[in-house]
């Protein structure tokens, strides 16, 4: 049967992306996890990955077109598979396939009426006052505004979200993803209720630890701090509830696997999260692996669409040149966010005498609407633990 | 080797670690970090592709000598066999 391939939604900013290139022909095999086509966003050069193993019916759209999240780009002939939601009463042959992981599924683009409150006005009046004042500033126009704001209210983030995509049109790239950030983090303000916390982690026993371990690896081999951080994140997302998953449709999904965004800045502003796949159950050097070609691809600007849509939780941190606490913002559609300041040496209590220790500050922005603080400190002293035993991570 | 061509070296693996420099704008003096948002992985890509090429051990130890390019490349002058 023909199933349709659906440009996918690579983060609350996206809402179009520019066709740059077919990888696959028509009648070219493709696996799942395979990429079928580049996308220019925002972010940059984005491969897209097929969800579905198949042949290639047919290419709809060429490239060098803008489409829209979720527009249908090819067609895939795939084996057996009745459609979901069939009505057909015998199971089709062979065991059901497992539920597909929810990094196959991309959060959806949210609807344009999503989060917005009911519209009581008519007609021209659906562009907030200060979206309109917003529009003006960045030269978007009245029409360009009335389009957008078919079945809901046009807001300022939209605005923005329809600025940066001209932007980047206009091959404007930095001040695209300025504009993109500013449009999710205005999302993310307005309908994530944020509660912080902080705590302080002595950093020795994880620094000797590493020291030692680098001490015995060739240099591409060796760990990186940022790395035993974002793992004890991720066991601390797996073990504790509410932390792991997303927030869509008025209730928190809990995600089966964590996929660790990781912050990574792109070099003259701007900032990108795509997500290190399962990296609860990787063990430290490849969980290094991956991270480490994940910096390289967004250096070279080429990222691939699984990245991007999966982060089921971020961790974000300044490195050395950094500031004692990060206060992060929440990437929707996901509940919480770590951020970890720079290690600086302290003065440290232990044992009941003053040492000097390299200290770490985590600061955990949790969602109110699926968590509360008592939850959120266990979660914070579960990463802590965690990394005051390193050789267990 | 001369100290010229080991920074022209330097440079390669420089912009190969990241594609997104423009090698004619290096400052040599100036630390990568604050010239280029250099961060620890940067530094880590940097120092495993200098340790390849010159085949040379670096410790972790010796990473901030590999902060600039004049200081990358006087440690790896200073690393190398010296010429009878």
């Amino acid at each position: 049967m023909k199933i349709e391939f659906r440009l996918p939604s690579l983060g609350a900013d996206m809402e179009s992306a520019t066709l740059t290139e077919w990888l696959k022909k028509p009648g070219e095999r493709v696996r799942h996890g395979e990429a079928l086509v580049t996308v220019e966003t925002t972010k940059g050069l984005i491969d897209v990955e097929s969800n579905d193993d198949g042949e290639v019916a047919e290419l709809l759209v060429q490239p060098g077109t803008r489409v829209r999240v979720g527009a249908v780009l090819a067609r895939l002939e795939v084996e057996g598979g009745a459609p979901l939601a069939s009505a057909t009463p015998s199971p089709p042959p062979g065991p059901p396939p497992p539920p597909p992981p929810l990094s196959m599924h991309p959060p959806a683009p949210p609807s344009p009426a999503e989060g917005k409150p009911p519209g009581g006005m008519s007609g021209r009046a659906r562009v907030s006052p200060a979206a309109r004042r917003r529009a003006h500033e960045l030269g978007v126009s009245p029409e360009a505004l009335e389009q957008s704001a078919a079945g809901g209210i046009v807001h300022i983030e939209d605005v923005e979200r329809l600025a940066a995509q001209r932007m980047a049109g206009a091959g404007d790239a930095r001040a695209a993803m300025r504009t993109a950030i500013g449009a999710a983090m205005a999302r993310a303000k307005r309908e994530i209720p944020h509660y912080y916390l902080g705590h302080e982690v002595n950093f020795g026993p994880a620094r000797a630890w590493l020291a030692r371990y680098n001490l015995k690896v060739p240099v591409k081999n060796r760990l990186i701090e940022t790395v035993l951080i974002t793992k004890a994140v991720a066991l601390a997302a797996a073990r504790i509830e509410g932390f792991n998953g997303y927030f869509r449709d008025g209730r928190f999904e809990r995600a089966p696997s964590v996929h660790a965004g990781a912050a990574i800045a792109v070099r003259g502003g701007g900032l990108v999260a795509p997500a290190l796949l399962d990296a609860d159950r990787k063990g430290l050097p490849t969980l290094m692996e991956d991270f480490s070609a994940l910096v390289t691809r967004v250096r070279a600007g080429h990222l691939r669409s699984g990245e991007f849509s999966a982060a089921t939780i971020t961790v974000t941190s300044l490195g050395a040149d950094g500031v004692d606490v990060l206060y992060p913002i929440i990437n929707p559609p996901q509940v919480a966010i770590v951020g970890a300041g720079a290690i600086r040496e302290q003065p440290w209590v232990m044992d009941g005498r003053l040492v000097i220790q390299p200290i770490l500050t985590l600061a955990l922005a949790g969602d109110h609407r699926v968590t509360d603080g008592r939850a959120g400190a266990r979660f914070l002293r579960t990463i802590a633990d965690l990394l005051v035993h390193p050789e267990a991570l | 080797m001369e100290l010229n061509e080991i920074r022209g070296k330097l440079l390669t693996l420089l912009t190969n670690v990241a594609p997104d420099i423009e090698p004619q704008a290096v400052e040599p003096d100036r630390d990568f970090r604050d010239q280029f948002d250099f961060d620890s992985m940067d530094a880590l890509h940097f120092a495993a592709a200098v340790s390849e090429a010159f085949g040379i051990e670096i410790a972790e130890t010796d990473y901030p000598k590999l902060s600039s390019l004049r200081g990358a490349g006087e440690f790896v002058r200073s690393r190398l066999p010296q010429k009878p």
